[in-house]
């Protein structure tokens, strides 16, 4: 077992132990959206300890607690389907993996802040051969605020589409919207990628921009709402990182 | 699996199938087939109702939430239903805030209650007579209780070596090599 392969094995035995900070397990839960494997592992020890749950010993439920479930369901919106990407859609998901025209173990780098809460630069990686056709994207960013606490994972899909997950909770005021940039090149400037309706997962279709390279800067300010009057971003910022790039080395 | 087992879980996959497509009917199943075993399990780990009642609530607004990006063959819906009560129950255990407001008194009680989760003796009857009792007997005394102390106790690293008087290393070396060896005696 090769380095990658313990930490990878590390982090989905805490993570289905309980063992991450929460901060931490949402990251790591962003992560997993985008590695079917990975999940399948988590699932795997999970399911194998699922005994120690049922030894609990059952507890009625108060009178009227669906009842108030229901009441709180009415006021949530529920997270979008995970991102198919246009380019994608052509894949057939039913088709096996034609891993003779595939890298022999791809391994992509996540920039995923596990140990304490924090971001470090820490690599999962996993061997793709076995995996479902899934659209890969193209780079990921954590996005962090001043503290250095993760608050969104972006995914950008290049052909202009990126998915943007938040792991933290954001206060936006009354009278603002949220946007996403990012920064293609220095002579480009920021970029749109879009205004978000709060903070909660959305796909993005941004301009026609080129694709998402290593280090591009991700980012997410407050607006004035329905988005910046000026096309360029005026507000605070909430968070901001740089991308890594997901493809094979 | 059996009969009775096997349709339980298509039931709970249907439920969720149900929310996904924006049905919150599907919570009312969820609820009518696990709710008093989630809500034991939330009890067991946070030892108050009212904490416990929270729980449960908010990991069926997590679930109804995070049904449509729910795809392809994760695991059990149980499994994953479960996880999702343990980790609200974590969050709500580790929510400083929280713990600040309580009194002295009632801190020491919870802790007391929560001492009593995993038993030094009679450990069996937490994983009852399935395959894993067999599994976790074969770890050594250590491994197994840490173990044992994380999932069924929702107790951190820190908690758990602190409670086992060894370094943190050392408790984070056992359960990963409990886990290892766990993995291996069930494949």
């Amino acid at each position: 077992m090769n380095g990658f392969q313990d930490d990878l094995t590390g982090f989905a035995d805490d993570y289905a132990l309980g063992l991450m900070s929460p901060a931490a397990a949402e990251l790591f839960e962003a992560v997993m959206a985008t590695d079917p494997a990975l999940a399948e592992r988590v699932a795997h020890i999970r399911d194998a300890l699922i005994p120690l749950d049922l030894s609990a010993t059952p507890q009625t439920l108060p009178a009227g607690f669906a009842a108030r479930v229901q009441d709180r369901l009415a006021h949530v919106a529920q997270d979008h389907p995970p991102a198919r990407p246009a380019h994608m859609l052509g894949v057939d998901p039913t088709a096996p993996p034609m891993a003779a025209n595939l890298p022999a173990a791809p391994v992509r780098r996540w920039m995923a802040g596990i140990a304490a809460a924090l971001v470090l630069g820490v690599a999962l990686g996993f061997g793709g051969a076995l995996q479902r056709p899934e659209p890969q994207p193209v780079v990921m960013a954590v996005l962090l605020d001043d503290a250095g606490v993760p608050r969104a994972v972006v995914s950008d899909y290049g052909n202009d589409t990126a998915q943007i997950r938040f792991v933290s909770d954001i206060d936006v005021p009354q009278g603002f919207s949220l946007q996403t940039w990012t920064l293609p090149s220095a002579q480009m400037g920021p970029q749109s990628l879009g205004v978000l309706d709060g903070p909660r997962a959305t796909l993005l279709q941004g301009p026609d921009l080129p694709d998402p390279g290593n280090n591009q800067l991700y980012e997410i300010t407050l607006e004035p709402e329905g988005g910046s009057p000026t096309g360029r971003p005026t507000g605070p910022i909430i968070a901001k990182g740089l991308a890594a790039v997901q493809t094979g080395i | 699996m059996d009969d009775h087992g096997a349709q339980r879980s298509r039931r709970l996959e249907q439920a969720i199938q149900a929310c996904a497509e924006g049905h919150p009917e599907g919570i009312d199943t969820i609820l009518e087939l696990e709710g008093s075993q989630l809500f034991g399990v939330a009890l067991r780990i946070l030892t108050r109702h009212d904490l416990a009642e929270e729980a449960v609530q908010d990991a069926m607004v997590l679930i109804w939430r995070k049904s449509p990006q729910q795809r392809g063959p994760s695991g059990s819906a149980r499994g994953w239903i479960y996880a999702i009560l343990r980790n609200r129950c974590l969050t709500i255990l580790r929510d400083g805030r929280r713990l600040s407001s309580m009194s002295p008194e009632e801190l020491t009680r919870m802790q007391d209650a929560r001492d009593q989760i995993v038993p030094e003796e009679g450990w069996q009857m937490l994983a009852g007579s399935s395959r894993l009792g067999d599994c976790l007997d074969a770890l050594d005394d250590p491994a197994r209780r840490a173990i044992l102390l994380a999932h069924v106790g929702g107790f951190s690293h820190g908690e758990i070596s602190a409670r086992q008087g060894v370094p943190l290393g050392t408790a984070k070396s056992w359960i990963r090599r409990g886990l290892a060896s766990l993995k291996e005696c069930l494949s």
